[in-house]
């Protein structure tokens, strides 16, 4: 019997308007963005370092990201993922005395080149985090349209746009009656898909997530994963994950990663059938964790 | 390192002693199927047919056995592949099973003291030692997870094979006499059961380079003489 | 030990009870109408006058020195959670915040006094001299204030809009001060109450007046000062309009930390 998704607080996802056949499980609709122009796009990674002050927390990584596939990272607790894919996005130089070295590229651009805005690189680098993180004095249509506001670019039709992101997610109908009321009020699985379309109605050509399932119940995880699914058709995906079970489920290909280092990058059915190294073997086993 | 999961463990470790031990009984049940024809004891022959019975609820203790560690421990990697193999060697050793059942069936219908080719018998003598070998160093295969032992399968089962080959164009050959003719019929009848048996063993072996490599290649058996074996 | 502690809270609440009953019963006589609407005359003979200007002076000068502390406490909070974080430079400006909140308020009047006062700088005493010297007071208390709330913002919002590709400076203006707002008016506003009865630092700079005037660049009276002339009056008439303003005072700061209270507690729920 599966139950129904939980609450964070506010409103249930249940009593949202609309006919009871709206109401179950509406699914992501990526057509609402429109076409998609142009290839997908991909992102290495190559002799990749991260320091916090002294300590050397990723040690020379090189990974290729495929275009519009998902790629899941696992590893134990303190192996370097996040740090790893917050170097894709600078988003690691934001922690005081933190810096990495090494190049990371989209498609040909570098990254970490010496003129580059870092800004312009977040707003083409999207991320998604663990906790759900909905701007708390805006609405949820704000919300969706912040990225915008924040970034500071102009929308022809911010409305539609919106509206666009939130079908994308598949949110619409749950929210639709609901544009001005306040983003926390969602569930929180509702929030962090709402924190997707944020991330999305920017736009980006890449998503970044960060652990994006650890704080929702097995319901909304489900759908995030099933969004997952549909927005790689889109957008190239690096999915961090302690999970072993929602790297099997969702990515094309895993990574895992030890002490910083990278010990093996397989096709998901490969690693998970028969990984190449002892140590990936160990790991995914449980025989340590 | 911490050992961890040791309730999983010691339950995939379970199944697999309980398969290791269907294939004791299948040596069992082969060393009674095959003296019942050499002594047309039909007592004995009947016991081989009743005791199938703890081959087949051997196979649903496995069978059971493997659905819930899958649905409740959701093995992966290497823990994977030996769950994936145990459920096919189990499949085999009923059809071992059921093998050593037709051989003991066929003893009555051969009647008594019937007239006997010596040839035949010889054959089929030597093809149950194959037999019985086979099964047994399929057990030790997969129980030490040794790929050698496996793929030396495939060349003793060659040997199976082309016995039971010549016990064929001895029964065409056998003479005039009905009696002997139809005697040799069933002969033929046996001979194939434990063929059969011999293709099952090949098949455990398949299973074994499996579990080791991850890989999965047909060995060359009676259908497919040409195929080479993996190298390790 | 339930006991104890509750005897002890009793006793802590003795003289507040006593400062309100006193208040209540020696300046309630003296509210009027005419109270609120005549300004003190500083005559010896007659009607003394009420507190009008005492009341307008003070709104004035708390006004214009909460203009000058607020925007400014909350930048240099701003400064210290948002950029200056663990850096040398932070950690010296918080220190001195520390420091300032210790200083007696009269050192504020007395250096206002010097720097403004005597070197004659638009003026001898004048109301507007009066509202730095309060703000020095009051800015130390709203960056205190200020920073505590905002470090309270979680940092995954910040991370959010950070890693939307927003520029550090439209983090702050458009997602940690909205988010940090109630907070913030809620510490200014107990930073305007309590500037609001400071008299020291108005002693030297104000010096204080008898007429109305909305001239800040005059001397001004305030309720504080007004209560300070008049407490050592021998005419009981003037005394009693001490309390009067006295309880006026007390009003006036109740009032605003109500308002305080009330905001704080709208945005919790």
């Amino acid at each position: 019997m599966i139950p129904p998704e939980s609450e964070t607080k506010g409103t249930s996802e249940m009593s949202a308007a609309g006919s009871p056949s709206e109401r179950a499980q509406e699914a992501p609709d990526l057509s609402a963005l429109g076409v998609k122009e142009g290839a997908g796009h991909q992102v290495q990674v190559s002799g990749l370092h991260a320091y916090y002050g002294q300590v050397h927390a990723v040690k020379g990584i090189d990974i290729d990201f495929p275009a519009n596939e998902v790629t899941a990272i696992i590893g134990p607790s303190g192996c370097g993922k996040s740090t790893m894919i917050r170097c894709i996005n600078r988003m690691h130089e934001e922690i005081p005395g933190a810096r990495a070295e090494g190049s990371v590229t989209l498609d040909q651009f570098d990254v970490y080149g010496a003129d580059v805005d870092v800004t312009s690189v977040r707003r083409v680098i999207g991320m998604v985090f663990q906790k759900p993180n909905p701007f708390p004095t805006m609405s949820i249509f704000d919300n969706v349209a912040a990225g915008l506001r924040l970034t500071g670019l102009k929308s022809d039709n911010l409305r539609e746009t919106v509206h666009k992101a939130l079908r994308a997610v598949g949110l619409w109908g749950e929210v639709k009656s609901r544009l001005n009321e306040p983003g926390i009020g969602l569930s929180g699985g509702q929030q962090q898909r709402l924190c997707i379309a944020r991330t999305v109605a920017v736009e980006p050509e890449v998503i970044l997530m960060d652990e994006p399932c650890s704080a929702l119940d097995p319901i909304a995880t489900l759908r995030v994963e099933e969004l997952i699914d549909e927005l790689k058709e889109r957008y190239t995906i690096v999915i961090v994950t302690h999970n072993m079970q929602q790297a099997a489920r969702v990515a094309n290909s895993t990574v895992f990663m030890l002490d910083g280092e990278l010990i093996e990058h397989s096709p998901t059915h490969d690693l998970f059938t028969v990984p190449k190294d002892e140590r990936t073997e160990r790991y995914v086993t449980g025989k340590f964790g | 390192m911490q050992e961890t999961r040791h309730q999983f463990r010691e339950e995939l470790k379970g199944l697999e002693q309980q398969v290791l031990g269907g294939l004791d009984i299948v040596i069992q049940q082969l060393d009674r199927a095959l003296e019942s024809v050499s002594y047309q004891d039909v007592e004995l022959a009947s016991m081989v047919v009743a005791d199938d019975d703890r081959i087949d609820g051997r196979y649903l203790e496995v069978h059971q056995g493997i659905l819930s560690l899958l649905a409740r421990q959701a093995p992966v990697a290497g823990d994977l592949r030996i769950v994936a193999a145990l459920l096919h060697v189990i499949r085999c050793i009923e059809r071992m099973g059921d093998q050593c059942v037709n051989i003991a069936k066929l003893v009555p219908l051969s009647g008594y003291e019937s007239p006997k080719d010596k040839d035949i018998l010889d054959a089929l003598e030597k093809m149950g030692q194959y037999a019985r070998s086979q099964v047994s160093q399929s057990k030790e295969a997969l129980g030490s997870r040794n790929v050698e032992l496996a793929q030396d399968l495939v060349h003793q089962d060659a040997e199976i094979n082309s016995l039971n080959r010549f016990i064929f164009r001895r029964a065409v050959e056998v003479g005039d006499d009905p009696d002997v003719r139809e005697w040799a019929m069933f002969m033929v009848l046996v001979a194939r059961c434990l063929e059969r048996i011999g293709d099952n063993t090949v098949d455990i072996a398949e299973q074994v380079v499996f579990v080791v490599t991850g890989l999965f290649r047909e060995m060359a058996d009676a259908s497919t003489p040409n195929q080479r074996t993996p190298t390790a | 030990m339930r006991g104890v502690l509750l005897t002890g809270a009793l006793i802590a609440l003795i003289p507040l009870v006593l400062v309100i009953f006193y208040l209540l019963q020696k300046g309630l006589s003296s509210w009027s109408g005419s109270f609120f609407t005549t300004d003190p005359n500083g005559n010896f003979f007659g009607n003394p006058g009420g507190i009008r200007s005492a009341i307008l002076g003070t709104l004035e000068i708390v006004a214009l020195a909460s203009l000058i502390a607020v925007p400014v406490g909350i930048g240099v909070a701003l400064y210290l959670t948002e950029y200056g974080g663990e850096g040398r430079f932070a950690g010296v400006v918080r220190y001195f915040v520390d420091v300032m909140t210790g200083v007696p308020s009269i050192v504020f009047g007395l250096f206002i006094y010097i720097v403004l006062v005597l070197a004659k700088v638009g003026g001898a005493f004048t109301g507007w001299k009066g509202a730095v010297a309060l703000s020095l007071l009051m800015l130390p208390i709203v960056i205190r204030a200020a920073e505590v709330v905002l470090l309270l913002v979680p940092s995954s919002l910040r991370e959010a809009a950070l890693a939307l590709g927003a520029p550090r400076w439209r983090v702050v203006a458009r997602v940690v001060l909205p988010t940090a707002l109630p907070g913030l008016v809620t510490g200014s506003l107990l930073a305007i109450a309590r500037g609001m009865g400071e008299t020291a630092p108005l002693l030297f700079t104000t010096a204080g007046a008898f007429g109305l005037t909305f001239n800040l660049s005059q001397q001004m009276n305030a309720l504080p000062l007004q209560i300070y002339n008049d407490i050592l009056s021998p005419r009981d008439v003037v005394v009693a309009r001490a309390w009067g303003a006295a309880l006026t005072l007390v009003a006036l700061v109740l009032i605003l930390n109500l308002v305080a209270r009330a905001i704080a507690r709208r945005s919790v729920a």
